[in-house]
């Protein structure tokens, strides 16, 4: 069987259009890196369950009609702001809005704009390499020396699809110095009827001491997709936090690497997915202990109805010389309809000595005996269904790093919930 | 109010209830007592709702209704309640959300508004100091981490704030200690009514010294094998189930 694959010539020739006839020196590197590679297949262990067809060919529809002044802001981005209060950054159909400048001196961080990319992508992250061959402008954060900011940085990344395939690419490098404290909001929605499919890469770097609160909430319209990649380098005694919540689209890839480059370091990687007719969730998650003492946790809970098709692949790797590494992963799934799978699999390599590791896994389905007592308590099955269900989730709500957004999270998974629940009777 | 007659119950090829028949009246305390096995907890379950077991034969009415035309929700809303001999632990949902959801399901099926929210807690936290609660219950996940005795206090709470028609306790006295049976004693007291009925399904004689009831029944290998009045429970008592057995095969 052929799979579908990347028409290079195609994208070279949107590329041309895009910037207006020359190719940067960097991004021809990327371009012929691409060439080389192609974007991963199933044939590779780390895509094994998640085949990149459908973003294969929405990304060369576009290709081949792209029309790069489209880059209105939806209308809905305002309201969706509003509702948060956060330092916003809108990055409309892969495009900055303009007030970003203003919008970072207020925040109390300095703010770069990049059109470049000029470092290759990691090892089997050619998606990062597509994200350089077409990006419009990415983000160049720092937040400086001991910062406390007063409010989350959020970065809304909203596409509307109406009519033809979309695509986006986002980029963006964040750097938070030694002793700064940040938090930052990653919002994803999208609205229109034509496929979709957005492309973002974040680099993130925590100095010594540095602490930053992070989450995604991926509410993306139906038929659009996701691939998200998130880098993490941690320096000495650095804390990170991070909670995904993903509850839309019908694609969702998301690689999320630290590297706990420090003594003292801990790090703790949290997620709720929510999956239900035609939609498919892949978490991959690697953590690289490369100092001790470090820590890591990873707790991902998942539920799953009708069709859902979800992969749950949390890694650690405790390096040679990492000694006092404490590293623990948990992955818990709740299965609504028997149609609904979940590929989850935890994995630990040890190469050091003196470790303390633990993981485990779980699929399973509503306890009965709990559905019964709250409907002898006069609870209808459904409302149960949703106690209980919500209940599951709550456990990595009740985590979220970011207080000042539990309200919006709650509600917004709530409905989803609902949704969901109606989808697997 | 209760009228049950010739039930058959069976789970695979085991029967455990083999045609039984009762009848409660409102304002009647009933005592159902049985060595274990004897079908007491599936009676009480089957009354309530639990669709593991098969009914193979009989009817249950309530009010002249037929349960079996009754999800356990619709029969809650009408005003059963059945007390569980293990209390489900249900991690990260409140036990005050639970309370309250309860609450306004009986209150909108009897056409009133949600209760409000001030109301709620004055009500709760009155009933809970009946009980010897601590009010900080409220906020944990239902029964989560409880001891025993504070599951079936917290059942007991439930069962004050819903005031139903009928309540089945099953096996609420066991696992408690003097104060948690004193407790539990006072609150069911507290229910008593000429127009509520209660059923206490018990395995010793202990909480009817509390509880007087006034008809005891004899559930013996899925059968009533015998009736009598709370006289019956103290002769079960000194006696022991032995006696029972020999009557029944004789």
């Amino acid at each position: 069987m052929t799979q579908a694959a990347l028409s290079i010539e195609a994208l070279e020739a949107a590329v041309r259009r895009i910037a207006d006839g020359g190719i940067t020196p960097a991004r021809r590197a990327a371009l012929e890196r691409l060439k080389r590679t192609g974007l991963p297949t199933t044939r590779d262990e780390d895509w094994k369950y998640t085949d990149l067809a459908p973003i294969i060919d929405i990304s060369n529809r576009w290709f081949a009609a792209a029309d790069p002044a489209e880059n209105a802001v939806p209308t809905i981005a305002d309201s969706l702001a509003s509702r948060i209060d956060a330092s916003w950054f809108v990055i409309a159909n892969g495009s900055v809005a303009p007030d970003a400048a203003k919008n970072a001196e207020l925040a109390g961080i300095k703010l770069t704009q990049i059109d470049e990319i000029a470092a290759p992508a990691p090892t089997g992250a050619a998606l990062s390499d597509l994200n350089a061959v077409l990006l419009q402008n990415g983000l160049q954060i720092a937040v400086p020396v001991d910062a406390r900011l007063t409010k989350p940085l959020g970065f809304l990344c909203i596409d509307e699809a109406t009519g033809t395939p979309g695509l986006s690419q986002v980029r963006i490098e964040l750097d938070v110095a030694p002793g700064a404290v940040c938090e930052v909001l990653e919002y994803h929605v999208s609205t229109g009827d034509a496929p979709h499919f957005s492309n973002t890469v974040i680099d993130l770097r925590l100095g010594d001491g540095a602490r930053a609160a992070f989450v995604r909430l991926q509410n993306r319209a139906h038929g659009h997709m996701l691939t998200a990649r998130l880098q993490v380098e941690q320096s000495r005694d650095s804390i990170f936090e991070h909670a995904a919540f993903d509850l839309g689209g019908s694609l969702t890839r998301s690689d999320l690497h630290v590297n706990l480059a420090g003594p003292g370091a801990s790090t703790e990687l949290s997620g709720l997915y929510l999956a239900g007719a035609h939609q498919h969730i892949d978490n991959h998650i690697r953590v690289d202990h490369r100092i001790g003492p470090a820590v890591s946790r990873q707790e991902y809970r998942g539920i799953l109805a009708a069709d859902a098709r979800c992969v749950w692949n949390g890694k650690a790797i405790v390096h040679v010389g990492a000694d006092g590494t404490d590293a623990e992963q948990a992955n818990h799934n709740l299965l609504l309809s028997t149609g609904a799978e979940i590929d989850a699999k935890p994995e630990l390599e040890i190469y050091a000595d003196e470790v303390k590791c633990s993981h485990g896994a779980t699929v399973g389905e509503l306890d009965e005996q709990a559905l019964f007592y709250l409907r002898t308590r006069g609870i209808e099955r459904d409302d149960a269904t949703r106690i209980l269900t919500r209940a599951f989730g709550n456990s990595i709500i009740s985590k979220l790093p970011i207080e000042a957004l539990r309200d919006i999270i709650t509600e917004t998974v709530d409905a989803r919930l609902s949704a969901l629940i109606e989808d697997g009777n | 109010m209760l009228d049950i007659r010739d039930l058959q119950v069976r789970t695979g090829d085991t029967a455990i209830l083999r045609g039984v028949s009762l009848t409660i009246s409102a304002g009647e305390v009933h005592a159902i007592m049985g060595p274990n096995g004897s079908g007491k907890s599936t009676l009480a379950q089957v009354i309530a709702g639990r669709d593991d077991y098969e009914v193979t034969s009989g009817s249950i009415t309530f009010d002249g209704i037929d349960l079996f035309d009754l999800a356990p929700e619709e029969r809650a809303r009408a005003g059963i309640f059945l007390g569980f001999q293990y209390p489900v632990e249900i991690p990260g949902v409140n036990n005050a959300y639970l309370l309250k959801a309860a609450v306004n399901a009986r209150r909108k099926t009897n056409g009133e508004s949600e209760i409000d929210a001030f109301e709620f807690l004055k009500l709760a936290k009155e009933k809970m100091a009946l009980l010897g609660m601590d009010p900080k219950f409220l906020n944990r996940g239902v029964n989560e981490g409880f001891s025993g005795g504070e599951k079936k206090r917290n059942e007991i709470l439930q069962m004050a704030m819903l005031e139903p028609r009928l309540a089945i306790l099953d096996e609420t006295d066991s696992g408690l200690d003097i104060d948690a049976l004193r407790a539990v004693a006072e609150g069911v007291n507290a229910l008593r009514s000429p127009d509520r009925a209660i059923v206490l399904v018990t395995h010793y004689q202990r909480l009817l010294d509390y509880v007087e009831p006034d008809h005891v029944h004899v559930l013996f290998d899925g059968r009533i094998v015998r009736s009598g009045d709370k006289s019956l429970a103290i002769d079960l008592e000194a006696k022991g189930y032995e006696w029972v057995r020999e009557a029944a095969s004789g």
